[in-house]
């Protein structure tokens, strides 16, 4: 190292510069965050199930429905409302009341079905919202929406807007981390695509870091073959020496970023394979996660890792666990997906909870949409489907700022509309802001000559959810 | 950034302070960002009836019946009144809940500008651009413009760079690649006065200045190989990027590049090449994710067009109109949908068409686009068809004669054409997911009921007596089906995964039988019907159902017979489970016993209507009855006419099979009944409120004709008259060269756009380009010729003091180079670059599981980097799939090519550190560069060391920076010598096989000597 380069040790992540003198101006910035009133959560882990989960089969019990089996949704229910083309040229629309047992649980009294043995026993920390809606009727458009506002490509994500707006918590990692999982109710469903982590129109350095199933975690993370740490280290201060003389002659505040992003690429390049490295782990605690944390790239080892991460500071944490999407065969695909995540999703909590970071770290659990009551195709004794459906649904929320053992909102007889406290998308996202100690009204960006924001101009925080 | 901003602005007030205010560049911005929102254009928020954009408004009481502004009385004014109250005042302003505010200097600005008479101007952008007269002075008017500035700040400009950082910097901006050694040498020793002038023309000459071009091009069509969303299957449009740099090398003007792309297609004779360009407004993404309501998808792709073509000509940000009248320009709801209206006429219906949503393909309308040896072969095989159907022609009139010769040897004609199929009749149907299959009189079966997502029919028949070894299954029409046609799905699609035949003989288990051979009379592209013989539930046997709603059949043959057997069964199972819904709808099933070799498809039964004919008296005949006979006679019987026709049905088969494996480009046409377009209410598609006809913006442009089409609108963009087009691309082209725009908002010229740093210059240069009628190249070659552009971009303490974005141009900017052009720089001074121009898209080196992580849907999965050139072209001809875009280029900047993006952020981060020290390609190209250094470079380390500097940076090294690398190599030397195994796996990392000779310890240390050199910032930077 040559000394005088030292001076950027203290630099925060990655940052844009298109102007000189401000580029160390902007990385103080970054360092000292900034949030508009203190932060319940310092971070947040997001389990996003993709696909959209089927609500009356998990979370809200209609067990009235059992008396019209079969029967056609009502069009007074059905209000004349728009279906997908999978199931508007159905003829009927059987109601298929679900297959699964729906209790009580804990001290709250909170109900979820037999599906869901593990997270149930936690009900007392979770907060139900039974009550959510959306405008997007297809995946793409409605996992769009809840990424980052709008349901067209081109806005920043939900991720990149907080580490934009907070930055970064560590030197050594990046502030928005994404991890995927096939499921096994449905194993090909359903792609999720760049966008929903990227930056938008923001600097793409906020753009979430997905961390791959395959190879390298971090992209071009592993030196060459035959280039060892050493050799890499000194390569390195080759660089920096050459790019510190030519700062000497130029001038260029750049050329000392450029200095500190190498360093912080060396960094990385320790820090994750530390981050990844679960064979410190105890026995009990892997076992805790299920059988599959072993497994590289499924839902149980990304809890796992959500942990580490969450450990480790890393300020928004996103997991994509696929394959919720059930038009037909409901009530198998559905137990694959519930043994993928519940077991998971219930250690992680816990996890977190034995280790104080649960109070700190607030966790988001839902899809991008609910499913309808009727059955998309035959509905038999032991089979049905279902359609998706905008129009009610549910997400859970724990840990920071977080009203426990709290359900709102309700849904009507059918689960088909929401007749008390409805929460739009843009309420949710709201509140997810204010918990991290952000007024969504005021985290903008200037883009196009127009302040934008993730809740574009709408959002309202949902204060009774809050702790 | 923030902080940055904000001190330019106090800069700018305090140089304000000094002359009178000017309306657009000191009130405008304060006016529109704090007050527009309410008291602008939007009609339908307007707030107390005040307009604060027009004057008359401004100046007349408003429904308080206070007056906001009283020119030359600031204390008369109710406006400052209201700026001045406590934030808390219920009547301050801006109000609270806008959560906007004015600085204390604003304030100052606004009381002093009332005091000045409250002077309004348009607009800048809005109004069209009069040529100035640049400022006396003995440089060029560029530079006159620029010093004339400087001189207000106290900047001088730097002196001109040295003639290595000069060609580095053209050769860059221009072609987007290094000079060459030889090039930088014949410029160094070039004495004569115009050597930089002949450098410049020659860049501007080499084919790779309109492959440069077309990268920014490629942003703002949001270009890719793929259709996006969620499925994000595969499309080719590369013929219209071939079109894109084609169109910059021979330097078409820009009011035709324009027009081309616009409306080519609506041209006189509407030229070919011009019909390709119009691929620009079909590069937009498709949505085919099952389930959509087309039409809402339909209604997105035309505002993406509209959208699009804002951004990329004017520069305005229609999209705020799409909802509600815009906030801070002057358009109109009704505008923007009049604009869309241009777009509305294209016949597609919003979803992917004709092509399949999971194998991907181009939708229509298309046009197909052969190169010249292709055009030849298509023209030879058309004249084939022509002479075969001329043969044809000549033996018809033959024809009475030799059906009556043959009528006395009918009967034996069709006896041989008993047909080899038996029907064959359940007493077993039942479908498993709860469709009705109902046993038709004809023996089909018709499907009715819940249409469910994925379903098994299973049809059990008694084992015909003769056995079976075949079984014919024909796929029906039927009124009742969606669209009348085959299938069951609502576009009549159906999608047949499996065929599985179980026999069960009475004393036996159950077998299944293997199916061996299929055979189609019709198989949709991607959908063969070899598929049902494939194990799984992918792909399967489909027939194009939204564009053919015909009967089909399919033959199923298996491997070995089922021997005649008394009490037999059959069971048939047709599996429908590769696409929700896509079940067949009516079907008839048949078994045979001839031998499967002999079978074929149309095993000819005698239709009723030749019986009858026959049996018919030929002077009674009706002329149909004698059609039929024709006909069949000429189908059935041996003559020359049957071998007439087999040619010419092989001459077109061979025709058509040609054709439609040329590649196609999708393109804009004209529907001939024209779509009617409406204000959507909300911008929502369902929601169409008022009908309006294609117009152009009522504040920006006369509409003088009745109607008008997309030919118009593209006329009108390019017309001297628009205030905007020229403006906006100059500026351009300004921001690649010096860094920032003059109009610091690229993409936006709207009331929110920043002031313009030098609105003389840029109207200059905008009248300027119109003068030299749109010539792109002359128009660049005028801003690298300046003095201002050649000269050094050493940065100098008071530049950080007094201009740190680097607006007035005391020095050139540096600037990180595109993600694109530090990978091709890479290739290029590595000697790997393969600079072949144009063509389909090519695979180089990806990591592993990018396209496969996250989906597992279309045909852009399982990524094969090529093997050989496609490793190696430049970085703007790699597939693009748009929702697991090249993840280097992401690291780097750019955009997902989702939707039309103008302009890129320039980031710095460790993770684009780690791609160039880790990534395949850089890793190879230093391997290659070694070798080159080893091979050209000279015998000692030091001068191979220099050598390969002045490759990568195009200057000579100094004598430090020289010590640094021989450190380093001699450290690493010493490593590899001790590790040869080492060395072996970092030479052997990459597909590039050396011609070799250098001892791998060798090699691999200096491989890792210009990994150092290709991580330089001064090598990622444009000097």
């Amino acid at each position: 190292m040559i000394p005088s380069l030292h001076l950027n040790r203290r630099v925060f992540l990655q940052h844009s510069t298109q102007i000189g003198a401000a580029a160390l101006a902007s990385q103080l910035l970054a360092e000292n965050t900034s949030t508009h009133f203190p932060a319940k959560a310092k971070r947040i882990i997001y389990l996003f199930q993709s696909g959209a989960p089927s609500q009356m089969d998990l979370f809200d019990p209609k067990a009235q429905m059992e008396a019209h089996r079969g029967e056609d949704l009502p069009a007074s229910i059905r209000m004349g409302q728009r279906l997908t083309t999978m199931t508007s040229g159905q003829k009927s629309f059987p109601v298929a009341p679900s297959m699964f047992q729906f209790a009580r649980h804990g001290e709250s009294g909170m109900w979820f079905s037999d599906l869901m043995p593990n997270m149930s026993k936690l009900a007392d920390e979770w907060c139900m919202i039974r009550s959510m809606h959306t405008e997007a009727i297809n995946h793409d458009p409605a996992i769009t929406f809840f990424q980052t506002g709008s349901q067209l490509a081109g806005r920043p994500s939900i991720g990149a807007w907080v580490s934009y707006g907070l930055g970064s918590m560590n030197r050594d990692l990046p502030a928005y981390v994404v991890l995927t999982s096939f499921g096994s109710g449905r194993k090909e469903d359903q792609p999720l695509y760049d966008r929903l982590w990227g930056a938008g129109f923001l600097p793409s350095q906020h753009q979430g870091v997905k961390f791959r199933n395959t190879g390298d975690p971090v992209l071009y993370l592993s030196n060459p073959p035959g280039v060892d740490r050493q050799a890499r280290r000194e390569t390195l201060d080759e660089i920096n020496a050459l790019n510190g003389f030519r700062h000497s002659t130029v001038g260029d505040p750049e050329i000392q970023t450029r200095i500190a992003q190498y360093e912080m690429a060396f960094r990385m390049q320790a820090s994750v394979p530390d981050l990844t490295d679960i064979s410190k782990e105890p026995k009990h605690v892997l076992e805790a996660y299920g059988p599959e944390v072993n497994q590289p790239g499924t839902y149980a080892a990304n809890c796992l890792l959500a942990r580490r991460l969450a450990e480790r500071d890393v300020r928004f944490i996103q997991l994509f666990h696929m394959g919720w999407d059930h038009h037909g065969g409901l009530p198998n695909a559905i137990k694959g997906q519930c043994r993928d995540t519940d077991q998971p999703t219930a250690a992680l909590i816990k996890d977190l909870k034995q280790r104080g970071l649960l109070d700190d770290t607030l966790i988001v659990w839902g899809g991008e949409f609910g499913r309808t009551i009727y059955s998309q195709g035959a509905l038999t004794a032991t089979n049905y489907g279902r359609d998706h459906h905008p129009r009610c649904f549910t997400v859970l929320m724990a840990g920071a700022g977080v009203r426990k053992g709290y359900t709102h909102g309700e849904t009507d007889d059918y689960s088909y509309n929401i007749v008390r406290d409805p929460v739009h998308v843009h309420d949710l996202n709201a509140t997810i802001m204010h918990l991290m100690g952000l007024e969504h009204t005021k985290l903008t960006y200037r883009y196009q000559g127009r302040d934008f924001r993730l809740t574009d101009i709408h959002g309202n925080l949902v204060k009774p959810v809050l702790a | 950034m923030r902080a940055a901003s904000r001190f330019v602005s106090l800069l700018l007030v305090v140089s304000a302070q000094a002359e009178p205010l000017q309306f657009n560049r000191d009130i405008r911005p304060i006016l529109s960002d704090k007050c527009f929102f309410c008291h602008g254009t939007d009609a339908n928020h307007r707030k107390g009836n005040l307009r604060l954009d027009e004057r008359k408004s401004a100046t007349t009481p408003a429904e308080s019946g206070a007056v906001a502004i009283t020119p030359g009385k600031p204390s008369e004014s109710e406006i400052m009144k209201r700026i001045r109250l406590h934030a808390d005042d219920s009547d301050s302003m801006p109000p609270e809940e806008s959560g906007k505010s004015l600085t204390e200097a604003e304030k100052k600005r606004l009381e002093q500008w009332i005091a000045q008479g409250a002077q309004y101007e348009d607009h800048w952008a809005f109004v069209p651009a009069r040529r100035p007269q640049p400022p006396p002075s003995p440089s060029g008017p560029i530079d006159a413009f620029l010093e004339a500035k400087q001189k207000t700040l106290g900047l001088t400009m730097s002196p001109e760079a040295d003639r290595a950082t000069l060609i580095r910097r053209a050769t860059l901006d221009i072609t987007g690649l290094p000079p060459t050694q030889a090039e930088i040498a014949a410029f160094e020793q070039d004495a004569s006065p115009d050597a930089y002038e002949k450098l410049v023309d020659r860049l501007f000459q080499s084919p790779h200045y309109g492959e440069r071009m077309a990268m920014q091009w490629l942003d703002y069509a949001r270009y890719a190989d793929s259709h996006g969303f969620q499925t994000d299957s595969s499309r080719s449009q590369w013929p219209w990027r071939d079109w894109v740099i084609k169109a910059f090398n021979t330097n078409l003007p820009f009011d035709q590049f324009t027009i081309q792309q616009l409306a080519g297609d609506l041209l006189p004779g509407a030229p070919r090449e011009a019909v390709v360009a119009t691929g620009f407004n079909r590069n937009h993404r498709l949505n085919g994710e099952g389930g959509i309501i087309a039409e809402e998808w339909r209604i997105e792709n035309n505002i993406d067009r509209t959208e699009t073509m804002g951004l990329t000509w004017l520069a305005l940000t229609l999209n705020c109109a799409r909802c509600h009248d815009h906030k801070y320009d002057p358009v109109s709801q009704k505008d923007f949908y009049s604009l869309f209206a241009f777009f509305n006429n294209v016949p597609e219906s919003g979803t992917i068409q004709g092509a399949s949503n999971r194998s991907g393909g181009n939708s229509p309308p298309l046009l197909t686009v052969p190169n010249q040896q292709q055009e030849t072969e298509l023209a030879r095989l058309n004249e084939q068809v022509k002479s075969a159907e001329n043969a044809v022609r000549a033996l018809e009139g033959d024809l009475p004669r030799l059906v009556a010769a043959w009528e006395p040897r009918a009967k034996e004609t069709l006896a041989n054409l008993e047909s080899p199929w038996t029907l064959l009749k359940p007493f077993n149907l039942e479908s498993k997911a709860g469709s009705t299959l109902n046993p038709q009189k004809d023996g089909s079966v018709l499907a009715t009921g819940t249409n469910p997502p994925r379903d098994v029919y299973v049809f059990d028949a008694p084992l015909p007596d003769a056995g079976a070894s075949a079984f014919l299954l024909e796929c029906l029409t039927d009124p009742t089906l969606p669209g009348g046609g085959p299938g069951r799905y609502g576009n009549s699609n159906f999608a047949l995964t499996d065929f599985d035949v179980y026999a069960e003989i009475p004393g036996k288990k159950r077998e299944q039988l293997k199916v061996v051979r299929a055979v189609a009379d019709y198989s949709q592209r991607g959908w063969s019907i070899d598929n049902v013989l494939k194990k799984g539930k992918r792909g399967g046997w489909a027939v194009d159902g939204p564009t053919k709603k015909e009967p089909r059949k399919a033959m199923f043959v298996l491997e070995k017979p089922i021997p005649p057997q008394k009490g037999g069964k059959l069971l048939l199972r047709l599996r429908h489970e590769a696409l929700d819904g896509h079940n067949i709808g009516r079907f008839r099933l048949s078994a045979t016993a001839v031998s499967g070799t002999n079978l074929k498809l149309d095993g000819g039964s005698v239709p009723q209507e030749v019986t009858e004919a026959l049996a018919t008296a030929s002077d009674k005949r009706k002329p149909a009855q004698v059609k039929v006979l024709h006909s069949f006679y000429r189908a059935n019987v041996d003559s020359p006419i049957k071998k007439a026709d087999a040619q010419l049905a092989s001459a077109r088969a061979a025709r058509d099979r040609f054709e439609s494996a040329l590649p196609t480009v999708m393109v804009m046409q004209e529907q001939p009944q024209p779509r009617d377009a409406f204000i959507l209410y909300r911008g929502e598609y369902d929601k169409p409120r008022d009908k309006v006809v294609a117009a152009l913006p009522a504040a920006l442009a006369p509409n003088k004709k009745e109607q008008l089409n997309r030919l118009d609108l593209a006329q009108w963009i390019v017309s001297p008259q628009n205030p905007l087009t020229a403006r906006v691309w100059v500026n351009r082209q300004w921001e690649r060269y010096f860094g920032v725009g003059i109009v610091k908002t690229v993409e936006n010229f709207g009331m929110q756009s920043e002031y313009p740093s030098h609105p003389e210059l840029l109207d200059w240069l905008a009248t300027e380009f119109v003068r030299l009628k749109w010539d792109m190249k002359a128009i660049q070659k005028l801003m690298v010729m300046s003095k201002a552009y050649r000269q050094s971009s050493d940065v100098r303490p008071e530049h950080l003091a007094t201009d740190p974005e680097n607006k007035y141009l005391a020095r050139a900017s540096r600037v990180r180079l595109a993600g694109e052009v530090v990978r091709d720089q890479a290739l290029a001074v590595s000697g790997l670059l393969v600079p072949k121009v144009g063509g389909p898209s090519v695979r180089p080196y990806m990591p592993e599981g990018v396209w496969d992580e996250t989906s597992k849907y279309g045909d852009m999965r399982g990524y094969k980097p090529d093997t050989g050139e496609g490793l190696y072209r430049r970085t703007m001809y790699t597939v693009w799939k748009r929702t697991a875009a090249p993840p280097t280029m992401l690291l780097f900047d750019s955009p997902t090519r989702e939707i039309c993006t103008v302009k890129r952020s320039r980031t710095n981060t460790p993770l684009q550190a780690l791609a160039l020290l880790n990534e395949v390609t850089f890793v190879e190209a230093a391997r290659a560069l070694a070798e080159q250094m080893l091979k050209h470079g000279g015998s000692s380390k030091e001068d191979r060391i220099s050598w390969a500097f002045q490759r990568v940076t195009g200057r000579p090294i100094s004598d430090k920076e020289r010590v640094v690398l021989v450190k380093g190599l001699e450290a690493r030397l010493q490593r590899y010598h001790r590790h040869p195994d080492e060395a072996s796996k970092l030479t052997s990392f990459g597909a590039w096989k050396s011609d070799a000779g250098p001892a791998l310890p060798e090699l691999a240390a200096y491989t890792l000597t210009a990994n150092v050199l290709l991580n330089l910032d001064e090598v990622v930077t444009r000097p």
